[in-house]
């Protein structure tokens, strides 16, 4: 499902304004990019904003007694054109020669190009193996990375179908990134919370 | 030395340019002082009781009367009220289904230090639908002219250039064609908005030619409007206009008013005639329209209206929270009931809309958003041309004035 376009690239992420307005995907769900024939880059949604298309317009309050919430956007019909959805995502792997790699790829996704949702299937292919979880621990991106990879854990294992046994490889997987930072750790763990 | 206009003192050192400020503000601030004060004082105020008074006192069909056999033009532009100066109307409720459009322009004019003579307008509309399926449109369309039709009008022998006031005409035309355009497809009941004036009376000085083929697409226009049903009006905010003050020295007037030398006035009325000389329509009516009432309707005597035959512009002054506007609008719109009431209501209702304060319609805000050309832009546009004319093999050769103003070198 397209859920975006892609409006600023980069080696490491980019930022996609998002076709919804104040829907931004998920934080830590996957997402891909379609690249060529058969190529495709993959990402992890970091961080989510909405504001004023034109940076120099800020957003003011147009709430009133009667009129709060969604009905703001139905006397204000404007505000769907002059406001924007906007989403980072951060780079975890690609699909290079049919498999997939769990490392930077080797080019940035090109500007204006359509990113999708992952389907289950494709969230349960790219996170069989868990390597990229390293790539988001180390990202200084604008959401603390302790609480982007709990985000991904938990849509991940809800997308799975509650895979226990993929909840429980991934928990010691990152026991062992964080082994020497129980507090990390710690703050990763609660942060997951299956049901 | 330089003056530091955070701690009022002079200081050695210090240069203007440091603080940004190549303007010298020390002299200015002490005049500022003045004005404002000037403003606010007592005797400012009771003329402007007294002005509001008269408003209410002057009987409208005296007035008109007066006008009306008068053969000679008044040196002022004034008022004719259609019914009465001072009945005021509060605003109907808007339909549960409406839209509202709003038309703006902005332009590149031509360029005397280019080797190339173009110039740009863009115009843009903001149809805005409110009730059970709201929706709103927003676009702009721009367009390079640079045919020889296009940047000149002919008249006999001469060629007159399309630029400064004619360009700014050029595009109020464009603008009202751009609204007519989008009306085609919002729904119905609708009012479309301009902003400024529908009277386009720097066509009077102009050549005849100017004046008839610029008039002559700007009425047909509004026969466009009239066709379709579609109330069209010009909303200027903080309007600037003195028609109905001078309506009012019409009234006080006993002389010839060409000859104000041996006025036979008392003194009092002398001073009264002499204030309404420079007040604002806006001012005599701040107090008496209550927020969202409107006055009622008067007649401008612009010289340019003879010749908008059945479109004659009539305008209403309208408090719509915290700043009296001024409505334009043709006659056929002020007459008819009907659409005078939605014209009213719908601006009303545009202005609650607005998050600021004064308030400023939400259509008119958008279309103006859509339509700015940004200097940046304009340096694109510049650009464009260049490279096009270097593809060619031309080089692009900018007068010398301007590029020393670009680099500006010591």
């Amino acid at each position: 499902m397209r859920i975006g376009e892609i409006i600023e690239t980069g080696t490491t992420g980019f930022v996609a304004e998002s076709l919804e307005l104040n829907r931004p995907p998920a934080l830590g769900s996957l997402v891909k990019v379609e690249v060529g024939e058969g190529g495709c880059v993959y990402g992890v949604v970091s961080h989510g904003t909405t504001a004023g298309l034109d940076p120099g317009r800020r957003a003011v309050r147009r709430s009133t007694a009667e009129v709060y919430d969604g009905a703001i956007y139905d006397e204000h019909p404007e505000l769907r054109h002059t406001l924007r959805t906007e989403f980072s995502v951060l780079l975890v792997g690609c699909v290079e020669d049919g498999a997939i790699r769990q490392h930077l790829p080797a080019q940035p996704p090109p500007l204006h190009y359509s990113v999708h949702q992952c389907t289950e299937e494709e969230v349960r292919a790219f996170s069989e193996r868990l390597y990229y979880l390293r790539l988001l621990l180390a990202a200084p991106g604008e959401a603390p990375s302790e609480q982007l990879l709990a985000a991904h854990v938990r849509q991940a294992y809800r997308q799975r179908g509650q895979d226990r046994e993929w909840l429980e490889r991934a928990a010691r997987g990152i026991a062992a990134l964080l082994k020497h930072d129980y507090e990390r750790l710690m703050t990763v763990l609660y942060a997951i919370e299956p049901e | 030395m330089g003056y530091n206009w955070l701690s009022g003192t002079r200081q050695r050192g210090t240069r203007n340019e440091e603080i940004g400020l190549p303007l010298k503000l020390g002299p200015i601030s002490q005049q500022v002082d003045r004005m404002a004060a000037s403003f606010v004082a007592d005797e400012h105020r009771a003329l402007l009781r007294e002005a509001r008074q008269l408003l209410h006192a002057v009987d409208a069909e005296e007035l008109r009367a007066k006008v009306r056999d008068r053969r000679e033009k008044y040196p002022w532009l004034v008022a004719i009220p259609v019914h009465t100066l001072s009945q005021t109307f509060s605003p109907p409720l808007p339909p549960a289904d409406f839209s509202v459009v709003g038309s703006d322009g902005s332009s590149i004019h031509p360029d005397r230090h280019s080797p190339l003579r173009y110039y740009v307008i863009n115009t843009s509309h903001a149809v805005l639908t409110y009730g059970r399926h709201p929706n709103a449109d927003l676009d702009s369309e721009g367009q390079l002219y640079f045919e020889d039709d296009d940047l000149y009008v002919l008249s006999g022998q001469k060629s007159i250039p399309i630029e400064g006031e004619r360009l700014g005409v050029k595009m109020q035309i464009a603008e009202l064609q751009a609204a007519l355009k989008a009306a085609q497809s919002a729904t119905d009941p609708m009012v479309a908005l301009r902003d400024g004036t529908l009277i386009l009376w720097q066509l009077q000085n102009e050549e005849r030619e100017v004046r008839e083929e610029f008039l002559g697409q700007f009425l047909r226009c509004l026969d466009g409007f009239r066709a379709a049903s579609v109330p069209v009006i010009g909303y200027i905010s903080y309007p600037g206009s003195h028609d109905v003050a001078n309506a009012l020295r019409v009234s006080l007037c006993r002389d010839d008013p060409s000859d104000c030398e041996h006025c036979s006035l008392s003194e009092e009325q002398q001073v009264l005639c002499d204030f309404l000389s420079r007040a604002w329509d806006r001012q005599l009516f701040e107090e008496l329209l209550e927020e969202g009432r409107r006055s009622d309707v008067f007649e401008s005597t612009s010289d340019i209206l003879k010749k908008y035959e059945s479109h004659h512009i009539q305008f209403l002054y309208l408090n719509v929270g915290g700043e009296v506007v001024r409505i334009e609008a043709p006659q056929w719109v002020m007459r008819d009931g009907g659409m005078l009431d939605l014209v009213h209501a719908l601006v009303c209702d545009q202005c609650q809309r607005s998050p600021d304060y004064p308030p400023y319609p939400p259509a008119l805000q958008e279309a103006h958003e859509q339509a700015v050309i940004t200097t940046a832009e304009g340096r694109l546009v510049e650009e464009l041309v260049e490279r096009s004319l270097a593809e060619r093999g031309i080089v692009y050769a900018r007068s010398a004035k301007d590029r020393s103003k670009r680099r500006r070198a010591v």
